[in-house]
């Protein structure tokens, strides 16, 4: 593991949706990588209960989540909770204002998960200095 | 049936003008050359204005627009004329058109709200432009772009309601294929886009099982460049073609975030499916070594990435010219080891019996990639 130690009382814990397993296994080792602590759900209702339960430092969220949901429910409580999230994408366009207008980092895919991740962490890393 | 019809510079109200017959003798241009020779223009009272106003309704008569006129000082505002062009759009005889009111083209299938702007726009004197679906005499149906707007004498009266009819059934479903064509390219994109991210997902996952992340992620780079290469395809899809440009920028574009290292110079040459791979792995490799040990490698070193379509030996082919600039450290030696470690450009480039020639110059690498172009005729 090369990622930046951190104290007990503070985990960078990051929520990642998506609705695809492999891109998840994917996203959680480069979130291991960073030194994160990676929270993974595959859909809607995994996710709430995630944010409703543990204190989140950063999300990445899959837009289209498969039977027309999308992420536009966890995004809005991210946002009301001022937690930096990165939209990733593979659908821009198709996006609905609901989410767009939420103001997330669009990362669109495939992007490189290493890269996805840094995405999500720069506002931390912001916030550190 | 009253078949008045409006003169623009009567002020006289249609309604006191005494019925016309369809007897030409009392037709006030009785005996001219087109006196009822056409539909609908027998009633037309042109008030013996001249010849201007005769080519006028000569014009109104056998304008390919459909036209109608309606009387709104009448009960129910009924057509007093019709052109022959509405009676052939509506299938109608005109005698069967004139004095009924215009929403017998109206059926079970016509927008309510789209009437009820007919109906508030013709209330409020106002001009109105909609697509209605409408009805034939036979039942079937036509998009009909209709214009209404109201008709005004010269004292500024409101004498008539103007229709204009034109079938634009062709046009909706011309337009409903392109949007629908737009979104199955969409759909089949974002899959596409889904695939290769989750394809990235098992060959990293493999690496890192098997403890060779370090090939894991060449592999991995070599597939999502082709990934991006395919996917500016997707636009366009029924061309049978892609455009090369658009494929070399989505390819590099990693290699350059801030869109300022790599410079492109060609215009809209386009090639079949089949080159876009090699195409695609070739300038990635290309960029992964400029990047490593070339201009990218350097502070102000840039490249410039130039496609052409050039006759050679054996036809038409594409022509990339990929130049390094301020990399001055850059020797032939170095340069061969380091250009592709696995020989992978030249033998895909050998394969699609195109090649690549490197040059090294003071400024750095020079390659000049040649793909055999299977030209399409559109």
């Amino acid at each position: 593991m090369t990622g930046t130690l951190r104290s007990i009382a503070d985990p960078c814990r990051v929520l990642v949706l998506d609705d695809e397993p492999l891109i998840l296994l994917d996203l959680e080792f480069a979130l291991e990588d960073a030194g994160c602590e990676p929270l993974t759900a595959l859909d809607l209702v995994e996710a709430l209960a995630i944010v409703h339960s543990n204190a989140i430092s950063a999300a990445i969220l899959d837009v289209s989540l498969g039977q027309g949901q999308t992420c536009e429910q966890v995004a809005r409580q991210l946002a009301d909770m001022g937690v930096p999230y990165v939209l990733h994408t593979g659908d821009l366009d198709r996006m609905d204002e609901g989410v767009r207008k939420l103001g997330g980092t669009l990362v669109p895919k495939p992007t490189p998960a290493a890269v996805v991740v840094a995405r999500a962490l720069e506002p931390l890393a912001i916030r550190q200095d | 049936m009253n078949r008045n019809i409006p003169d623009p510079s009567s002020p006289a109200a249609p309604g006191n003008q005494a019925p016309v017959t369809n007897d030409s003798a009392n037709a006030p241009y009785a005996g001219s050359s087109f006196g009822g020779s056409f539909a609908g223009i027998s009633g037309l009272d042109i008030g013996g204005k001249g010849i201007a106003d005769v080519q006028f309704a000569q014009a109104m008569a056998q304008t390919h627009l459909a036209i109608c006129l309606c009387d709104p000082h009448q009960d129910d505002m009924p057509v007093v004329f019709a052109n022959r062009a509405f009676i052939k759009l509506s299938g109608y005889e005109e005698h069967e058109i004139l004095g009924r009111n215009c929403r017998f083209l109206q059926g079970p299938k016509s927008d309510r709200q789209t009437i009820a702007r007919i109906r508030s726009s013709l209330r409020n004197e106002e001009v109105l432009v909609v697509e209605i679906l409408n009805y034939r005499k036979d039942g079937s149906t036509f998009w009909n772009a209709l214009h209404l707007g109201p008709v005004y004498n010269a004292d500024g009266k409101l004498i008539y309601f103007l229709g204009s009819q034109w079938d634009v059934s062709d046009v909706r479903a011309a337009r409903a294929e392109e949007r629908h064509a737009r979104e199955m390219a969409r759909e089949l994109s974002h899959r596409m886009k889904n695939m290769f991210a989750v394809i990235g997902g098992i060959v990293n996952f493999t690496g890192r099982v098997r403890g060779i992340e370090t090939e894991a992620r060449e592999i991995n780079d070599r597939i999502q460049a082709l990934g991006r290469a395919y996917e500016t395809t997707l636009d366009d899809s029924h061309r049978g073609t892609v455009e090369v440009g658009q494929a070399i920028r989505a390819v590099l574009a990693p290699y350059d975030p801030g869109s300022t290292r790599i410079r492109f110079e060609g215009n809209g040459l386009r090639s079949d499916f089949a080159s876009v791979s090699v195409l695609g792995l070739a300038l990635h490799e290309l960029a992964v070594n400029a990047a490593r040990h070339g201009a990218l490698s350097q502070e102000n070193g840039y490249v410039t990435v130039a496609w052409q379509r050039n006759i050679g030996e054996h036809g038409p082919a594409i022509r990339i010219d990929w130049s390094e600039h301020g990399n001055p450290a850059a020797d032939q030696a170095t340069g061969r080891n380091l250009s592709g470690s696995d020989g992978i450009v030249d033998r895909m480039l050998d394969m699609a019996r195109g090649g690549i020639v490197r040059e090294w110059g003071e400024a750095g690498l020079k390659a000049s990639l040649t793909i055999p172009l299977r030209e399409h005729t559109d």
